[in-house]
């Protein structure tokens, strides 16, 4: 089963969220879960990005790739990323793997990765 | 509303303090009463963020308030992340200026080196949103990290300016005998020398070791009480004006402008509006420079200069002692430490010391009007306080 | 005869080449040199490190009693092939780190121990006895453990040493982990800071004497003192804090 990461559009006026929040943001709707799930798409451009090094203890590696990438459609996202040269404004694409271990449980999340451009 | 005076101050020494956290909370709030003569408190607000989950102490006001023998005074905790102190003032404020108490005592506190650096990196963490930050690894340092590059590739920021604000901070600080940090830096350790990168390595590129606050215990309290209680007070009058919050989304992604402090902008112009002065008014700054980006992004936000205009201000030496508008010239986070619920009440204290003209050696030259901003989370939710000297 | 004995308690010191000294700028901008010493030298150091025997707190207590043996170890010809390295500002030492060549090829780290925080010194004292295990002795890898959660973090994580769990470390009975060649060399920027050689005057002002530290970790003693001061104009805080910290009064 391919894991998806969800936005929660509005069914009221149409608003989409991520992440989820309770009350359209939109609209106001004061009605509980009046929201149609859909996958985010995966694909984007990277806005900006850091490599920490001071990492929580669940985190044994040298550092760490972050980035908020800006997806096709608009919605804006955090995730980790796969890049060793990030540069503003490339295009990235994204798929859901474990993005933490923690004991007894594994937390899934979008990894951004370089486009390989055809040339 | 009735005006709110702040009758007494106290704060600790930041830095590594073993005692409870209770008696963190309570040692300055012994200060202020010493300070302001008062012992009749009717209401106690105790700013922290941490007891619950690394102290293993809630209900923290409960305990407080027993510890100050103070009982039966109203007591509460007010967590707002970092900006729990200045929440708790502005508690304060709604206090006494609604007419319900005269004197209100308002300590914060945090004891965030009763566990190791993973595990207080961690408690941070917990500010971050759950989903779609939290489990990503994301930490405060690596959001102040990504807005860093954004502000480097909009407005020209670079490193050196960031090291530029730390060296200010950081020996600024020297002359504060609270301050966590009592070591002289300079741009040639932290920046130019071969061994900088030793010496300053990366936490979050593009943020370096030096540009982020250390990991402090401490605790800081003011005494606020009406203007008849304040009659009684033989200490210079500090009314505390303005009282401004705003919040943002709690997913950083989700801001409008990725470069904008949107809460900052809208709390300094409430906390300003209901001074009735503005940002060319003020004299002397306490800015929350947890990271060195945010006493720079801060203080075009706040208005004090131009967007993307900062930077150039602090070449120029404006904002150090003797400039147009110094800043932080406590140390800031940067060099006094970052006790997180007593960083706000911090630096109240050094405000309201500026304005009643005790600061000694980084006294600001005739200070009358001060300002502080409160950033909690990554900007999700700030507090800004306007103080006027009055007399 | 007493002669005989000790030649059959002494271990043979291998011909190990010396550390070249180097000097490095710390963050306070002040020069800092890292040099080899010598067994006539461990004397002055016990005296610099005993103090931090009793100072309870990060470690401190366990690592300079360890590092207080090993010199002492060192000068009476107990261990072989024992080297140390200093770091010094001024004269005054800022650090100690020590090590060992286990067998050519193999080196094994010992200590360090830094006398003076807040300015990356333990960090620039173990990448020097690093670049002296690889890059001067010629070691394939070294054998590193941590007492600390700190140290750990610095070393095992940051460098992504690898696992040797099955060599016991001399240490005692903890997880070896080992800085390769490779990974080395991966790290030499970050590793192999500092410039040669160190100016004539600065060396001659390590050589001169090895000062004893001016601001070492110290027990802590009455932290609230500074605020106490500020309110208590007799200065008593004050001199209460002062004679806890030479006369060891308790709890005044």
């Amino acid at each position: 089963m391919e894991r998806r990461i969800y936005a929660y559009r509005c069914r009221s006026c149409g608003t989409a969220h991520y992440p989820f929040r309770m009350r359209c943001k939109g609209c106001g709707n004061l009605e509980f879960f009046e929201f149609d799930a859909e996958p985010l798409p995966t694909s984007g451009t990277l806005l900006t990005f850091t490599h920490v090094h001071n990492l929580p203890a669940e985190y044994e590696v040298e550092r760490l790739g972050l980035g908020v990438v800006e997806l096709e459609g608009g919605m804006r996202v955090t995730g980790q990323i796969d890049i060793d040269r990030p540069e503003l404004g490339m295009p990235v694409n994204g798929s859901v793997e474990v993005v933490r271990h923690e004991p007894y449980e594994d937390y899934w999340g979008l990894v951004f990765r370089a486009v390989r451009r055809r040339t | 509303m009735r005006s709110v005076y702040v009758a007494g101050i106290g704060v600790t020494t930041f830095g590594r303090l073993e005692y409870p956290l209770a008696e963190i909370a309570a040692y300055p709030a012994m200060m202020a009463m010493k300070d302001a003569g008062l012992t009749e408190v009717e209401q106690v607000y105790v700013a922290n963020m941490g007891g619950g989950r690394i102290n293993h102490q809630t209900g923290l006001a409960s305990a407080v308030v027993d510890t100050l023998s103070l009982t039966p005074a109203a007591a509460e905790v007010i967590e707002n992340g970092p900006a729990s102190g200045a929440s708790a003032l502005k508690q304060g404020v709604l206090a006494v200026g609604s007419g319900m108490y005269d004197v209100v005592l308002v300590t914060g506190a945090e004891r965030m080196r009763e566990v190791n650096n993973l595990d207080a990196t961690d408690f941070i963490a917990t500010l971050t949103h759950p989903l779609s930050e939290y489990v990503y690894g994301v930490t405060l340092p690596a959001h102040a990290a990504m807005f860093t590059r954004l502000y480097m590739a909009k407005y020209g920021v670079t490193e050196r300016h960031l090291a530029m604000v730390a060296v200010k901070n950081q020996n600024q600080a020297m002359a504060n005998e609270f301050a966590h940090l009592q070591q002289r830096i300079t741009i040639e350790g932290i920046l130019d020398s071969p061994e900088a990168m030793t010496n300053n390595p990366y936490v979050a590129e593009p943020l370096r070791f030096f540009d982020c606050c250390p990991v402090s215990d401490g605790g800081a309290c003011l005494i606020l009480v009406s203007e008849d209680a304040m009659a009684g007070v033989d200490r210079p009058w500090v009314r505390l004006a303005g009282v401004g919050q705003a919040t943002d989304t709690h997913a950083v992604a989700e801001r409008a402008d990725p470069t904008e402090l949107t809460a900052v902008r809208l709390a300094a112009e409430r906390s300003f509006a209901m001074a009735g002065c503005g940002p060319a008014d003020v004299d002397v700054a306490e800015l929350h420079d947890a990271f060195t980006i945010l006493e720079i992004a801060e203080s075009e936000e706040a208005g004090f200069f131009g967007k993307g205009e900062g930077h150039l201000a602090l070449e120029q030496g404006e904002t150090c002692l003797g400039g147009s508008l110094p800043i932080n010239v406590s140390g800031g986070l940067k060099g006094r430490g970052h006790p997180v619920g007593a960083t706000g009440i911090a630096q109240a204290h050094e405000i309201v010391t500026q304005l009643r003209h005790e600061a000694g050696a980084r006294q600001v030259d005739d200070a009358a009007i001060g300002f502080t901003c409160n950033f909690g989370g990554f900007g999700n939710n700030v507090v800004c306080l306007t103080f006027i000297k009055e007399r | 005869m007493s002669v005989d004995l000790e030649k059959t308690l002494r271990p043979i010191d291998a011909d190990l080449p010396p550390y070249p000294a180097k000097r490095v700028t710390l963050a306070s901008g002040d020069e800092m040199v890292i040099r080899q010493v010598g067994r006539d030298d461990v004397s002055t150091l016990l005296a610099h490190v005993e103090p931090l025997i009793h100072v309870e707190r990060d470690y401190y207590d366990i690592v300079a009693a360890r590092v207080y043996a090993e010199l002492l170890a060192y000068h009476v010809h107990r261990v072989q092939d024992e080297y140390v390295l200093v770091a010094q500002i001024d004269g005054e030492l800022a650090a100690v780190v020590n090590g060992r060549q286990v067998r050519p090829g193999l080196g094994m780290s010992l200590h360090t121990l830094a006398l003076r925080r807040g300015l990356r010194i333990g960090a620039h004292a173990f990448a020097a006895k690093m670049e002296y295990h690889i890059d001067i002795l010629g070691h394939d890898e070294v054998l590193v453990v941590a007492e600390s959660p700190i140290g750990f973090r610095r070393w095992m994580i940051e460098y992504q040493l690898e696992e040797r769990f099955d060599t016991p470390h001399e240490l005692g009975g903890v997880p070896s982990y080992a800085l390769t060649r490779e990974l080395f060399e991966r790290a030499r920027s970050k590793l192999v800071v500092g410039r040669r050689p160190v100016p004539a005057e600065l060396l001659a002002k390590a050589q001169e004497a090895i000062l004893p530290p001016t601001d070492p970790p110290t027990p802590p003693a009455d932290l609230l003192a500074a605020t106490r001061a500020r309110y208590d104009t007799t200065g008593t805080a004050l001199m209460l804090q002062r004679r806890i910290q030479e006369q060891g009064v308790q709890d005044a």
